[in-house]
């Protein structure tokens, strides 16, 4: 009972099963103790919640249900005039309307509902279940109805609420035990008060309410065993409460919570999102390190290697002037490696955002380009790094095989996301198969679920699309 | 010359200093960030100024953007920009549409010290000293187009050396032949492009790169 392999911050009282035998003392010290925990008291007022929210799930259906058909009869003892057949066409359409309408707005609802009962359990017993992930937001009606019938996570929540009506039985069971108890317990404390009539009235006997039936109580002497059955009643309470609690929470676990599946893809999600802003954070910082460090060392060398080559070309030993001028080349050619080097690891440009980088590359394009760009908001730098590098390769793609003389890129932001167009009017027949550079391309796109999609007849026209989240 | 200089790299900004210093310029301030530049060129008014693009605090663009308001708050302060970069956007919104006292040159373009004094010295003087690299990509771009097709290889040669921003004696130099023959060379092709002529050397610069568009 107590063992449910969540960390309980509420001081447990352990099931007596665990305990050794020869502690009975101690077994019924903790049974009277019991119902006074904090634990018990929570668990008892998790149940009187539950109670409402749990018949909610009957008594709304049943109350909409109730409504249609008082709407039914009214209309049927009230038929409108018109001809039968276009109402029984109407009937039926509305009908399918109403069905559509349950069918979309039911594994809502129970989500809805599903959250309600997760934070009481997190509130009231320290249960805290992780929600299942958001339905993927969609537009248009089939759509919406598409992505409801597919929402896993909205069906689990209806059948937790189906599923969990005889526990909430069990939760009603719990609070009248209590409640029940309570009342029969004070029963010897106002007897005096109320029933200090003359012998010759004749009362009626008042009746104690217990789980197993109830009796009367006539006389004083009666009201004890109404006083020990509320005992026996506020002993017992605790311990049902607690059973339909675990028996709710495990429900909960299994029904309303993320699922292993879907925590497992979640969790995957969200650590590779975080490794590729990883890698394109270091590839940024990496070029940045060149660029302070053995960049500028190199410039300095070649300008101090300038200097002295100035100095030794107005004298001086033959041999040094040429290993000095030798050096000087040497470190200049340096410098145009390194920074070819450097812009291969991470564009500077990148950092004013994709449109000056890729004008950049637009400008020392082999084949006229038309650069068109419109985004709003600025994507994620792995995301701005992923979309310039498309462009710089889908470019030298085109350069070496498509023999277009005009390529036109447009960038745009649509519906959350980067979408890099490129077409240029060459023979076509781009193969994503062939082992060029686009195999390359997709894979990388994909590391953030983006989409590559060609078409490429042969003959031409080329036209790519690669579609990016705005985010990792 | 008066020269102030904005680098944070403390090895170049030294290494820079010193070449100045003994080419005979007077090196007034040698700051290392965009704001420090701004402060000192409207102490000292200088002859000209030296900024690197990528400078503190975001290591972006801010060289670029201190240059760029320095154009325009002092005219009459030539602006060298280094980067160990071209982007070709950059040059279109650094020289905007005037081409005076302004300049784009690679780091490495310091090492031929030379070369880099002369553009230095043009870009005091008014001039224009745009890097080969911004020059060769934008002519690429113009042949692509078929803009150039009237020209001889050796007036291309001529129209490139004057889109670094020039003059005809230092075309001449560069080319090895006489400053009359360079002359001939522009007449005809502003001729044949239909440019305006233009005494002036940097706004012969402004009408090429108009012709060559470099995205303005």
């Amino acid at each position: 009972m107590g063992a449910t392999g969540q960390v309980n911050p509420m001081p447990a009282g352990r099931p007596p099963g665990r305990r050794a035998a020869g502690s009975l003392a101690a077994l019924a010290s903790e049974t009277v103790r019991a119902p006074l925990t904090a634990r018990a008291r929570r668990e008892l007022l998790f149940c009187l919640a539950e109670v409402p929210l749990g018949l909610a799930v009957v008594a709304v259906p049943m109350a909409l249900a109730g409504v249609l058909l008082t709407v039914v009869v009214a209309q049927g003892a009230n038929p409108p005039p018109r001809p039968a057949h276009p109402a029984g066409a109407l009937a039926i359409f509305g009908a399918v309307l109403v069905i559509l309408l349950l069918v979309i707005l039911t594994p809502r609802a129970a989500r809805g509902l599903g959250a309600g009962h997760r934070q009481l359990a997190a509130r009231l017993l320290g249960e805290r279940i992780a929600g299942p992930p958001p339905v993927r937001p969609a537009r248009g009606v089939v759509r919406r109805l598409d992505a409801t019938l597919r929402d896993g996570a909205g069906w689990k929540a209806v059948a937790y609420l189906l599923l969990k009506l005889p526990v909430t039985v069990g939760e009603m069971y719990a609070v009248f035990i209590a409640a029940a108890g309570l009342v029969s317990l004070t029963y010897p404390f106002w007897w005096r008060l109320f029933r200090n009539h003359p012998p010759s009235v004749h009362l009626q006997p008042v009746p104690v309410l217990t789980p197993f039936g109830s009796f009367r109580v006539a006389t004083f002497p009666g009201t004890f065993a109404a006083f020990a059955a509320g005992a026996a009643m506020l002993l017992a309470a605790p311990w049902v409460a607690r059973a339909a609690a675990t028996a709710d929470c495990w429900l909960m676990r299994g029904l309303l919570g993320p699922g292993r599946l879907a925590q497992r893809v979640a969790d995957l999600e969200q650590t590779r999102a975080l490794a590729v802003q990883d890698s394109a954070a270091l590839l940024r910082r990496l070029e940045r390190d060149l660029h302070d460090g053995a960049q500028i060392r190199l410039a300095t060398l070649a300008m101090n290697l300038g200097m002295a080559k100035e100095r030794l070309a107005t004298g001086g030993d033959p041999v040094v002037r040429e290993l000095v001028d030798t050096a000087h080349r040497g470190a200049k050619d340096a410098l145009i490696e390194l920074r070819n080097l450097a812009r291969g690891i991470h564009p500077p440009a990148l950092d004013n955002g994709l449109a000056d980088a890729l004008a950049t590359v637009a400008a020392s394009s082999a084949i006229p380009v038309e650069l068109t760009t419109a985004i709003g908001q600025r994507p994620a730098p792995a995301i701005e790094t992923i979309a310039y590098f498309c462009a710089a390769e889908l470019l030298a793609n085109a350069a070496k095989h498509s023999g277009a003389s005009k390529i036109a890129i447009e960038v745009a932001e649509r519906a959350a996301s980067v979408v890099l167009h490129v077409r240029d009017d060459g023979r076509g027949g781009a193969d994503p198969t062939g082992g060029s550079g686009l195999s390359g391309l997709i894979q990388r796109v994909s590391t953030v679920d983006g989409r590559v999609q060609i078409v490429s007849p042969a003959g031409g026209p080329t036209q790519i699309t690669v579609t990016l989240p705005l985010r990792a | 010359m008066r020269v102030v200089i904005a680098e944070d790299a403390a090895l170049f900004r030294e290494g820079l200093a010193r070449l100045l210093a003994d080419r005979g310029h007077q090196v007034v301030a040698a700051v290392g960030d965009a704001g420090a530049l701004l402060a000192a060129v409207a102490e000292h008014h200088p002859d000209v100024a030296v900024a690197d693009i990528r400078m503190p605090p975001t290591h972006t663009d801010e060289g670029l953007r201190a240059a760029i308001e320095l154009r325009r708050d002092h005219p009459g302060t030539g602006v060298l920009v280094l980067s160990q970069y071209i982007e070709t956007s950059y040059a279109a919104r650094l020289l905007g549409d005037n081409a005076a006292g302004v300049g784009y040159l690679l780091k490495d373009r310091v090492a031929d010290v030379a070369e880099f004094a002369d553009a230095l010295a043009r870009v005091a003087a008014g001039g224009t000293a745009l890097d080969p690299e911004v020059v060769s990509q934008l002519v690429r771009a113009a042949r692509r187009a078929d803009g150039l097709a009237p020209l001889t290889p050796r007036e291309r040669d001529v129209l490139t050396l004057m889109a670094e921003g020039r003059s005809n004696a230092g075309i001449a130099a560069g080319l090895v032949v006489s400053a009359g023959v360079v002359e001939k060379h522009v007449a005809s092709i502003f001729g044949k492009l239909g440019l305006p002529p233009s005494e002036a050397d940097n706004r012969r610069v402004l009408a090429v790169l108009r012709y060559l568009g470099p995205g303005q």
